[in-house]
């Protein structure tokens, strides 16, 4: 392989691009992680509810976000919602950072629409005894949730909302596409600035790696230290 | 909206084709049905390798694994547009990197499903086929993957979703899948961004929520004909 | 192992190792292949883009490929390309050449060759009359989109050290952002800026391209480096093109006065490729 330079990606300016973008991304899973969670949990509970409304709506939200790809969803935010705006809400949208908060937006509801199915499953392993129960003892259906069934669907719901964790992280790179500053934006810029795309995907692969690795790692721990007991 | 579909049709059907090369849905389809299905050999061999008692073939292919697993598929598409020619030596086009792209990465994916379709099949069925006198190979072969593949067909077809929504990817790399097309239909026609980029989240939505009814129903028929 | 195996199998990897260093004339193997595989933008109306009408590549990039192609003596098979792949598309032989809207600059010297100038330019920020901006200096601490993978984003930062630049994954794509008042500015070539502009229509009483440059380009076909006999033959067919007044009914054809930028004269010849 001719000459495979690492130093000549990792100057003091492509560095600073690299951290930059690496730091953004972590912003973004973060944001949107806080914001995705209890939206999915309503979502579950929706698809859950008696109300025949309520899970006619849960179950449109799951579907109509889990069909789209992601990079079509945030084109809509960025490139469509705006315009449908009132004029005022436009204009401070753009003056701040419309490509960071169209990108928390598109991705909220992408994975807030796969969080709530895990969600969905981990209530439904709970038998549906204990529901009864509570409500036999005059539980209302969210005091239910909240006090019986969700703390031990908990531990059957945190592996698979850890790995929607880590699509989340991976996902943040599709934000690309509408101007977020974000890890592969950098890396894209690098990459033009330094004629050498070897080296500059080798640096933010391992970027990326690492964060997943944690993000596994912290998976297996919770699995061990946490089972699921057998009912 | 109607108005869009009714210009449009046929540049969001196929594309430039035949006055250029094939695009739109059409393009996204094939895209998608050539990786699933180039993948699943793939993923069957790494799947095989990750319950192999060899530690030797285990141990490097679980660690690729998690390595691809760990990377945006974009990524992956970076890599296979900037390595591909000088590992194959042949000049590699947007849909061929698109396509190698996929294929590696879902082949990591199918070795999950298909390590879970291999376990998910009691232990008995791999002790009665040995001790029926038919080797390791014959039993995987013969026995446990046509089980298995029953009762993994619900996740292919939820696989081939999930790959066709990855196709979209393409737009980035300037394939000119659905996506891409309904992009330059916007920059034409500028004002209409909502009807544009709303017929492409319905078409996207048509093909794949059709497609995960399919493998909800699978999967329904096959708990009901489950011993 | 057999020896045959053996055989086979160093054999392979001779020729991983070895096909970046093999020496091959590029010329040669394009006359072979029958075909010159061109490099285009295509979204960059009129060097090169997509006629809605016909679906075709069009362009005056496109018309020089073919102006290549037939001194050749080949067909010409254009290729659409990302403005960020147009350099890695080339080194990695994915094309023969690069007709792409590419500028000459040193840094790229290192790693392509180019013909003689095809094309004089320069990059310019088109805004929204309202934003009341009408210097450069003004757009500081504001906000300008423009492609990714081009001259565009370093130029301007260049000129205006402060200013904020998102970058898109196609031009039209940027300025479908700026029309959305996403951002004050969209930085682009002049001549895409004017085609742009054009477009506009009735819109273009709110838009105003500010008169200062941000940089003056050189555009030329791309060439792999190391190859003398292909570019001798490019540059010996732009030279016939400009000797024969081709080369200036091809310039009117795409940015006269019946085109949508209606430039009443050419300010250059394609004669040099010195910056």
């Amino acid at each position: 392989m001719p000459n495979f330079d690492l130093a000549a990606v990792l100057t003091d300016e492509f560095r600073g691009w690299l951290l930059d973008g690496f730091l953004l991304s972590i912003e973004l899973t973060a944001i949107t992680w806080l914001i995705a969670l209890p939206l999915a949990t309503f979502i579950a509970l929706c698809r859950l509810s008696s109300v025949r409304v309520a899970r006619g709506l849960g179950f449109a939200l799951v579907e109509g976000f889990r069909n789209i790809p992601l990079l079509v969803q945030l084109l809509f935010w960025y490139f469509a919602v705006p315009e449908l705006l009132p004029e005022a809400l436009r204009s401070w949208l753009y003056e701040h950072d419309a490509e960071i908060v169209c990108a928390v937006a598109g991705l909220t509801f992408y994975t807030a629409a796969f969080m709530a199915e895990d969600i969905r499953s981990g209530i439904r392993a709970v038998p549906v005894t204990q529901l009864e129960a509570a409500r036999a003892l005059g539980f209302s259906f969210l005091a239910s949730m909240r006090r019986i069934v969700l703390p031990q669907a908990v531990r059957i719901i945190v592996p698979p909302l850890i790995s929607q964790t880590l699509n989340l992280w991976k996902n943040t790179s599709i934000a690309t596409v509408i101007g977020t500053a974000e890890l592969m934006y950098q890396a894209q810029r690098v990459e033009t600035a330094s004629f050498r795309g070897v080296e500059t995907f080798t640096v933010v692969t391992l970027a990326y790696l690492a964060v997943s690795l944690l993000i596994t790692a912290l998976s297996v721990w919770f699995q061990r230290r946490f089972p699921v007991r057998a009912p | 909206m109607i108005d869009i579909i009714d210009t449009y049709w046929l540049y969001f059907l196929v594309g430039q084709y035949p006055d250029g090369p094939l695009g739109g849905l059409v393009l996204t389809l094939l895209l998608g049905f050539t990786a699933v299905v180039l993948a699943l050999p793939l993923g069957v061999l790494l799947g095989l390798a990750r319950v192999s008692v060899r530690r030797w073939l285990r141990w490097p292919v679980t660690a690729l694994v998690y390595v691809v697993r760990g990377t945006p598929l974009l990524m992956v598409v970076f890599w296979a547009y900037f390595f591909l020619p000088s590992v194959t030596g042949h000049k590699t086009n947007q849909f061929t990197t698109m396509l190698a792209a996929l294929v590696f990465f879902n082949g990591a994916y199918l070795a999950e499903i298909v390590r879970a379709g291999i376990q998910g099949i009691a232990k008995g069925q791999m002790e009665c086929a040995r001790s029926l006198g038919l080797n390791y190979t014959q039993a995987m072969r013969y026995i446990i993957l046509p089980q298995a593949a029953r009762n993994m067909l619900p996740s292919l077809v939820n696989q081939f979703v999930t790959t066709i929504k990855e196709t979209s990817l393409g737009y980035i790399i300037g394939l000119a899948e659905l996506s891409f097309v309904a992009s330059q239909i916007n920059t034409q026609l500028l004002t209409r961004p909502v009807a544009v980029f709303g017929t492409l989240a319905l078409a996207y939505f048509i093909l794949c929520f059709g497609l995960s009814r399919i493998a909800y129903y699978l999967e329904v028929r096959r708990s009901r004909v489950a011993t | 192992m057999k020896p045959t195996q053996a055989l086979i199998i160093a054999a392979g990897m001779a020729a991983v190792f070895l096909s970046p260093v093999a020496f091959s004339d590029q010329l040669a193997d394009i006359r072979k292949k029958g075909e010159l595989v061109c490099g285009v933008l295509g979204t960059d109306e009129p060097m090169s883009f997509i006629d809605p009408a016909t679906r075709t590549l069009v362009g005056y990039d496109v018309d020089l490929c073919q102006v290549v192609a037939r001194k050749i003596g080949v067909p010409a098979k254009v290729k659409q390309l990302a403005v960020a792949a147009r350099i890695p598309e080339l080194q990695q032989g994915r094309v023969d050449i690069l007709s792409a809207t590419l500028t000459h600059t040193k840094e790229r010297e290192a790693v392509v060759d180019f013909s003689l100038h095809t094309f004089i330019t320069g990059q310019k920020v088109m805004v929204r009359r309202d934003s009341g901006i009408a210097k450069l200096a003004q757009l500081a601490g504001k906000k300008v989109v423009t492609v990714k993978g081009g001259t565009q984003e370093p130029n301007m930062r260049k000129a205006v050290p402060t200013v904020d630049v998102v970058t898109f994954e196609t031009a039209p794509q940027a300025f479908v952002a700026l029309q959305q008042r996403k951002a004050i500015g969209f930085v682009n070539d002049e001549v895409s800026l004017f085609d742009a502009y054009g477009k506009l229509g009735a819109a273009q009483k709110d838009y105003v391209v500010l008169p200062e440059s941000i940089s003056v380009e050189a555009i030329a076909l791309g060439l792999r480096k190391n190859e003398p006999a292909l570019k001798t033959l490019v540059n010996d067919a732009l030279r016939e093109l400009e000797a024969s007044g081709a080369a200036e009914k091809l310039f009117f054809k795409w940015f006269g006065p019946n085109s949508r930028l209606k430039y009443g004269q050419r300010s250059f010849k394609i004669d040099s490729d010195r910056i």
